[in-house]
């Protein structure tokens, strides 16, 4: 399709890209300010002013920051914490949305009123900390992953997803032999894939941001995920004066701490590219009311 | 189909209730296990699990530091590190669940308090006589954590009169200005720091001081500081009949806020102090951009290092709060906290007059040593005239190795260990910390329990520190500045009065 270029048309095209582009680099210099800090020496930063590139390349602030071994432990612990974690969140969350999903089951009603209930009220802190504690679950990370095992919201969007397949569909398979467990597992799952892989990814990052309650229900801190380890790193270190009371902290330099951000977002960077399109297909599923 | 369903409610059923009763079992057997472990035999090490708060980076476990502790002491350590953003969530679980180790560090607040008259903690006053070091120390320590006048807690021991002044002496010396006493003599210095170029660049860009957000918070409140050094009181005053006074309607404090009013309508110090970042206001110090702050005595090393990376010609200096009455210091809490002994994983007297043991041993000579100073050879050397000084990168070390413990157990800077060699600003800063404690100007409804204070005590606060901002920004006058006090004294300060005033006149007795 061709069409003649006005000068209309020129200035509306130059006003769009010169926009796009303006909120484009509001975007990244912040991400390219956070890496040339990183890489920048100490005595630069502390002059102050703004560093788009490092003017003097220093590799001192990941020295530091690899001198021990907690970052990486950390950051072990998280994807972990992640992995395991989000593989159980589908199981569970699944095992409950198909049953949910189908209409001659039993009191499902009043199965989904108590899981609404849930959404609406909670026990509160101490309460849940009695649980984690009588379930055996302190100092351990299942403590991460257990307690959380099931989201309402997302269980309730998945049911509404699993009730647009056909009951045909299983009627047949009953048809030819299958079982329930067999249902889901060959029929119902496979066709649900991209629904599956965007609840996975909303609890992936779910528990990548895990902070609270790692630091209520984990004691030993070789367990402590990534999150509760940069924020120490990070936002306590800047606290340093608000208060005289507190002895002097160990002050952290900015270099370190942007060195901090660049490692624990590295991961994200690396794995978000591959999800992005099934995150951007999920979402818009089930969104329409057939 | 409908036996079925009954059939696997029924189940169902059966299921639950074993599952309840198996987690109940099992929580009840916990207590009487741990009864059987804490049976006392005194010469075995002690099994000791203290829950502190995380300094920067966490020490290995079994690293030189603690196995040196424990061979002095006869324990055997489990340090929990509790990060300090989430410490106060994290404490209060522990005490609504009792699920506590046999050392808990706790700040004081109404949780503690609470905690702490529901009988959780061993009191330990009457035992302090017994240990040497702790009875050592000077009783406003205990005083300052006391609850109805009764002591739970050994204190992490701070000196409580730090607070000085952190000042660019070469700017002073530029000016030829001499060190203010007066309300006065602070106006025309801090005028001219603003007006008169003290870093001589030939520019307008410096303040004598710069004020931010939280410049009336807490006990590093200016405005308090400034009132205590021309004469004033420390928050609260009492006189003999136990009648209290805020600091509020006091003429010192008042003048202070009259000079502050005056240097913001002249355009002396920061407009922008209202919102101003603490951390901001640093940095303008860091740059070279501000003359003075009020922090404690041992910043101005800190201040000194900063600011020559920037501007290796400047000379920074401290000085002690001085004004017409001579030095007057408004005294600290004197704590970082204080460590508690949880009844419920202590049970026997024994076991806690053990415990009492471990802290007082941590203030012996050569734990004092260990906890301030390092390991000999690796953190710090011995200098011929009988002081300490670190050895190569010894300090930085320190910090990451040995800091995280001193800040958390019992040590107090100056006591039982010798002397540091530093940089001269250095020594004087510490120097001035222990000394301070002789002008200490001391806040007497600290440990005085109110109720209105621990349902309402932050938002009275807030109201007059509003009110103090007001006024220095010209918003409200002198009439409006009575007003605010007289609300404030319907809203509950009337009520606090009289509350501190009970609290003060039972403890007296």
């Amino acid at each position: 399709m061709t069409y003649d270029k006005t000068w209309s048309n020129r200035i509306f095209d130059g006003v769009n890209y010169t926009l796009l582009t303006l909120i484009g680099l509001v975007c990244i210099i912040p991400f390219i300010y956070v890496l040339a800090v990183s890489f920048t020496a100490p005595h630069i930063v502390a002059q102050g002013g703004f560093i788009l590139y490092p003017k003097e390349i220093s590799l001192s602030a990941y020295k530091y920051i690899f001198s021990t071994n907690t970052l990486v432990r950390s950051l072990g612990v998280s994807v972990y914490v992640t992995v395991v974690g989000t593989l159980i969140n589908l199981v569970f969350t699944s095992l409950l949305a198909y049953p949910l999903s189908r209409p001659h089951l039993k009191g499902r009603s009043l199965m989904l009123l108590a899981v609404l209930f849930t959404m609406l009220f909670n026990g509160g802190l101490i309460p849940t900390y009695y649980v984690v504690k009588s379930l055996g679950m302190i100092d351990s990370l299942w403590s991460l992953m257990i307690p959380s095992a099931i989201s309402a919201f997302n269980l309730i969007v998945l049911k509404n997803f699993f009730q647009q397949i056909p009951d045909g569909l299983e009627d047949s398979a009953k048809i030819d032999g299958c079982n329930d467990l067999g249902i889901l597992f060959r029929i119902v799952i496979p066709l649900s894939l991209p629904a599956i892989a965007t609840f996975g990814l909303f609890y992936a990052v779910d528990h990548w941001n895990k902070f609270f309650s790692a630091v209520m229900y984990i004691n030993t801190n070789t367990k402590w995920p990534i999150q509760v380890v940069l924020r120490e790193i990070v936002i306590n270190a800047s606290s340093r004066i608000g208060d005289t009371n507190i002895e002097e902290m160990n002050i952290q330099p900015l270099t370190i701490k942007m060195a901090v951000i660049v490692f624990a977002t590295l991961p994200i960077i690396a794995v978000y590219p591959f999800l992005q399109k099934h995150f951007a297909k999920g979402v818009m599923l089930g969104s329409v009311k057939g | 189909m409908k036996r079925n369903n009954k059939l696997a409610l029924v189940s169902a059923a059966v299921a639950s209730t074993m599952l309840v009763s198996v987690a109940c079992s099992s929580g009840g057997e916990a207590p009487s296990a741990g009864k059987q472990a804490a049976a006392p035999e005194d010469t075995s090490p002690l099994n000791l699990n203290i829950a502190i708060t995380q300094v920067g980076d966490i020490p290995a476990k079994g690293n030189a530091v603690e196995q040196a502790i424990e061979k002095y002491t006869n324990t055997k350590l489990d340090f929990q590190w509790i990060p300090s953003s989430a410490y106060n969530d994290k404490i209060n679980v522990m005490l609504a669940s009792n699920e506590m180790p046999k050392l808990l560090k706790v700040n004081q607040g109404p949780t503690v308090t609470n905690a702490i008259e529901s009988q959780l903690f061993w009191e330990i006053g009457p035992y302090l006589k017994d240990y040497k070091n702790l009875n050592a120390q000077n009783k406003q320590f205990y005083e300052n954590i006391a609850v109805e006048g009764k002591i739970y807690g050994v204190p992490l021991y701070r000196n409580m009169g730090r607070g000085a002044n952190v000042y660019r002496k070469d700017w002073m010396d530029n000016l030829k200005l001499a060190y203010p006493k007066t309300l006065d003599e602070w106006y025309n210095v801090l005028k001219a720091l603003t007006l008169n170029d003290p870093d001589k660049n030939g520019k307008n860009d410096t303040y004598g001081m710069v004020l931010h957000k939280t410049y009336n918070q807490g006990s590093a409140s200016i405005p308090t500081r400034f009132a205590v050094m021309m004469g004033g009181i420390n928050k609260w005053g009492v006189d003999k009949d136990g009648n209290f006074t805020p600091e509020y309607m006091t003429p010192e404090f008042f003048d202070v806020l009259k000079l502050f009013r005056r240097l913001y309508a002249e355009n002396l110090i920061n407009q922008d102090f209202a919102v101003l970042d603490a951390t901001e206001a640093e940095k303008m110090m860091d740059t070279g951009r501000a003359g003075m702050r009020f922090g404690v005595a041992t910043n101005g090393k800190s201040q000194q290092d900063r600011l020559n990376k920037t501007n290796p010609n400047a000379v920074v200096d401290v000085a002690s709060f001085e004004g017409p009455k001579g030095i007057r210091i408004a005294s600290e809490n004197g704590n970082n906290g204080f460590l508690v002994i949880p009844k419920s994983s202590v049970k026997t007297e024994a076991e806690m007059k053990r415990v009492l043991g471990f802290l007082d041993k941590l203030m012996d000579p050569q734990m004092s040593t260990l906890l301030l100073r390092g390991i000999e050879g690796t953190h710090f050397g011995n200098t011929a005239d009988g002081r300490t000084e670190f050895v190569g990168d010894g300090f930085n070390i320190f910090q990451r190795e040995v800091k995280p413990y001193r800040d958390n157990l019992t040590v107090l800077e100056g006591y039982n260990v010798k002397p540091l060699k530093d940089v001269p600003i250095g020594e004087k800063g510490t120097k001035m910390e222990s000394d301070g404690i002789q002008y200490i100007v001391s806040n007497p409804a600290l440990s005085l329990k109110s109720q209105t204070f621990s349902e309402r005590g932050q938002e009275l606060d807030q109201m007059m520190m509003d009110a103090q901002t007001k006024f220095i920004m010209g918003k409200i006058d002198e009439a409006g500045w009575q007003e605010e006090i007289n609300k404030w004294k319907k809203a509950g300060g009337d009520k606090l009065i009289a509350e501190y005033k009970a609290a003060y006149l039972k403890m007296k007795k």
